[in-house]
């Protein structure tokens, strides 16, 4: 019972709090995959690199989990749009 | 004068000599217009992502063009005008670098090394 709590509620439960961060502390540092391959620019036609930000319902891939800096993320913002526009990728995937 | 790069998305009924007579008329309208066309670019045949206009399917041709502001607009009324054009679009080119093959043209299993995985969800 209490072992399919812990993997299931996440952060409904006040008091495990504290137990939550503590998972958290030992965390990979997350970091920007573009800065780290020198990448300036970001092509709206490279399908295959956009598709791989896009998972599943082909929603643009945050960047809170990504790790992508600002101006990266902003960039593959435009590339992706610009993408979506010309039907390279899809807006949505059902 | 600046650089543009278009692409357009014609009906996938297009034969090839159509699509290139179609090409050579838009770079007929560039030049008349004082640009010039760069590099041109087929991809032919590729499924679209969603539907347009119930086409399942597009060609793909990229024009990369040096051209006055002007003819983007007078492009983009053209290609308008024309029923048989799926889809347009002309951007700004930001670097040079676009003057090579795009990442279209790559063969396909290329593309060594995953180069950007995103990072799997925690």
């Amino acid at each position: 019972m209490r072992e399919s709590r812990e993997s299931g509620g996440r952060g409904q439960d006040r008091g495990r709090k504290k137990q939550y961060k503590k998972k958290f502390l030992f965390r990979k540092k997350k970091f920007c995959k573009f800065c780290d391959e020198k990448i300036k620019f970001i092509d709206y036609k490279d399908v295959r690199l956009l598709q791989a930000f896009t998972p599943e319902r082909a929603k643009i891939f945050p960047r809170r989990i990504a790790g992508t800096c600002s101006k990266h993320q902003r960039k593959l913002m435009q590339a992706i749009k610009r993408a979506r526009i010309l039907a390279l990728i899809p807006f949505t995937s059902d | 004068m600046l650089q543009y790069e278009t692409v357009f998305i014609a009906d996938p009924t297009y034969t090839d000599e159509e699509v290139d007579e179609l090409i050579k008329g838009y770079e007929q309208v560039v030049t008349a217009a004082g640009g010039k066309s760069v590099k041109i670019e087929k991809w032919g045949k590729r499924r679209l992502a969603y539907s347009i206009r119930h086409h399942e399917e597009g060609i793909y041709v990229l024009m990369t063009l040096e051209c006055p502001a002007t003819l983007v607009k007078e492009l983009d009324r053209r290609f308008r005008m024309n029923d048989r054009i799926l889809r347009h679009m002309a951007v700004r080119v930001e670097s040079e670098l676009q003057l090579g093959p795009s990442p279209m043209m790559r063969p396909r299993p290329e593309r060594d090394e995953q180069l950007l995985e995103p990072p799997m969800m925690p």
